[in-house]
């Protein structure tokens, strides 16, 4: 990750001192520097900076006055006061209240002020990467509050499908029917069992440390198709593939796989019956920066409206025999991770295609 | 005796609808059971009908894609109250999540939400035969 220059903003209405400081610390850091307050507010509406510095003793208002008046609006950067030696108890009543980070007595020591700034820099950054953690914390929260309030449904139901079936077949005479019934079981067993191994899946995804490989598109699709092949619901489609690699693609293997298997997969799964000819085609371009992935079928299509929340978790489309709502989810979040997009164009009836294209991990 | 009561069966799920339909079916308390796998489509049925509805118990499922249980109920609201009155509605649902059983107590519409499996005792009781 390379590191993003030090913004600093430095008002001081003393033209020479802005151009001395320009002067010492342009090479480490980004300056900006204006000798106006009302300039100074303008240039913060427009950029964003980790540091301001102000001088204290400025007309139309002191630097004190000015912190007070930007804090609300501009709460991120860390700001620093300097003073001459007679403003020293103004200084020191506003780091008190909490106005200022610091202040420098003028006129300054190279190293005292490169100190204060790398200080400043500090707060400014564990300030910063404390929000980034909340947002990720206040993510993973609302998943887990999903996750709990679907796992009622998604683990629960089939469970309870399975408890049913288990006291009509009780109540049957019949013993014949009872093997209905046990294939019933079967059945819901099996959905609760790819709902899990895709809760599993979306975790490593989530949570697990990525691996990047050499990735073989056509060991890959071979070993995907494999799974496929001998599923119930597989029918009579026909799987195609193009698979045209040039070069070394890095990636994460497992992400690859996740993605792979549930566009397939649902490929399959949606596949429209009253058709004489299903199939899926499957068509890969790589080279060694990116690899474009798509994933066409004749299936039922997607309705418009459906089209921009199937990614959403536990969002499922259509109201036949359906998925858990979490498959795509996983998918997106897999592309995402991996740096890639991913787009569906599909119109009821006809069929669906989904494009992906992710770039190649240079490490 | 009285005559047997019209059921609707609302639920996506293709099980639960074989086996509510036949569980009901066998416990003699009714001989005609209608299943939907689509709330929306049970609507539209119900408007289809008008004056010619029977009297009819719907058990509706709440966690549904396109139209939920709860969706359904809202619907179901606009519809002419000599139509609301022919019907009375159990949510039918394996939720334990406390807000969706809130929702379901609160609302005018639910008489109750009964846990799956349904048990036929359970539901005679609520239905009062």
């Amino acid at each position: 990750m390379s590191e993003k220059p030090i913004t600093i903003l430095y008002i001081d209405d003393e033209e020479h001192n802005l151009h001395s400081f320009k002067a010492s610390f342009r090479k480490q850091y980004s300056i900006t520097v204006t000798s106006s307050v009302v300039e100074a507010e303008e240039i913060l509406e427009k950029n964003d900076f980790c540091i301001i510095l102000a001088d204290q003793r400025m007309p139309i208002m002191t630097g004190v006055q000015f912190f007070e008046k930007i804090r609300t609006k501009f709460p991120k950067p860390i700001r620093i006061l300097i003073t001459g030696h007679t403003d020293i108890s103004a200084a020191i009543d506003a780091i008190n209240k909490g106005e200022v980070f610091r202040f420098i007595d003028k006129p300054w020591d190279y190293n005292y002020v490169e100190n204060a700034i790398s200080h400043a820099y500090d707060i400014y950054k564990t300030r910063e990467d404390l929000q980034q953690r909340n947002i990720e914390l206040q993510k993973a929260n609302e998943e887990l509050d999903k996750f709990v309030y679907s796992a009622s449904h998604d683990l629960r139901a089939p469970l309870m499908s399975v408890l049913g079936i288990v006291n009509l077949a009780l109540l049957e005479d019949d013993i014949k029917s009872q093997n209905e019934y046990l294939e019933l079981i079967r059945q819901s067993v099996k959905k609760l069992d790819t709902f899990i191994i895709n809760i599993i899946d979306y975790y490593k995804n989530a949570r697990g440390v990525p691996v990047v490989t050499d990735i073989s598109f056509e060991e890959l699709v071979t070993e995907v198709q494999a799974t496929i092949q001998y599923l119930p619901e597989y029918g009579n489609l026909k799987m195609t593939t193009d698979i045209d690699q040039a070069g070394v693609f890095k990636s994460d293997v497992m992400k690859l796989r996740i993605i792979f298997n549930n566009l397939i997969n649902n490929a399959i799964k949606f596949q429209d019956k009253t058709k004489p000819n299903q199939f899926v085609h499957l068509t890969i371009k790589s080279t060694p920066d990116a690899a474009r992935i798509i994933v066409e079928d004749n299936g039922s299509g997607i309705k418009d409206s459906d089209q921009d929340k199937i990614f959403k978790m536990f969002y499922r489309a259509g109201a036949t025999n359906s998925g858990s709502g979490i498959g795509l989810y996983i998918v997106h979040e897999a592309i995402a991770k991996l740096g890639g997009q991913i787009k569906v164009s599909s119109s009821i009836g006809e069929g669906s295609i989904f494009e992906v294209n992710i770039p190649s991990i240079h490490k | 005796m009285k005559p047997l009561l019209h059921f609707f069966l609302i639920d996506d799920s293709a099980f639960d609808l074989f086996i509510y339909e036949k569980l009901l079916l066998k416990s003699g308390i009714t001989d005609s059971v209608k299943t939907f796998n689509s709330a929306r489509d049970a609507l539209k049925h119900l408007v289809s009908q008008g004056a010619n509805l029977p009297e009819s118990v719907i058990l509706l499922d709440l966690q549904m894609p396109d139209m939920n249980g709860f969706e359904f109920i809202e619907e179901f609201d606009s519809l002419p109250p000599l139509l609301q009155e022919k019907i009375r509605i159990f949510m039918l649902s394996s939720t334990i999540d406390t807000r969706d059983i809130d929702k379901a107590r609160a609302s005018l519409h639910i008489l109750d939400l009964l846990p799956k499996p349904l048990e036929i005792a359970t539901l005679k009781k609520k239905l009062g035969i």
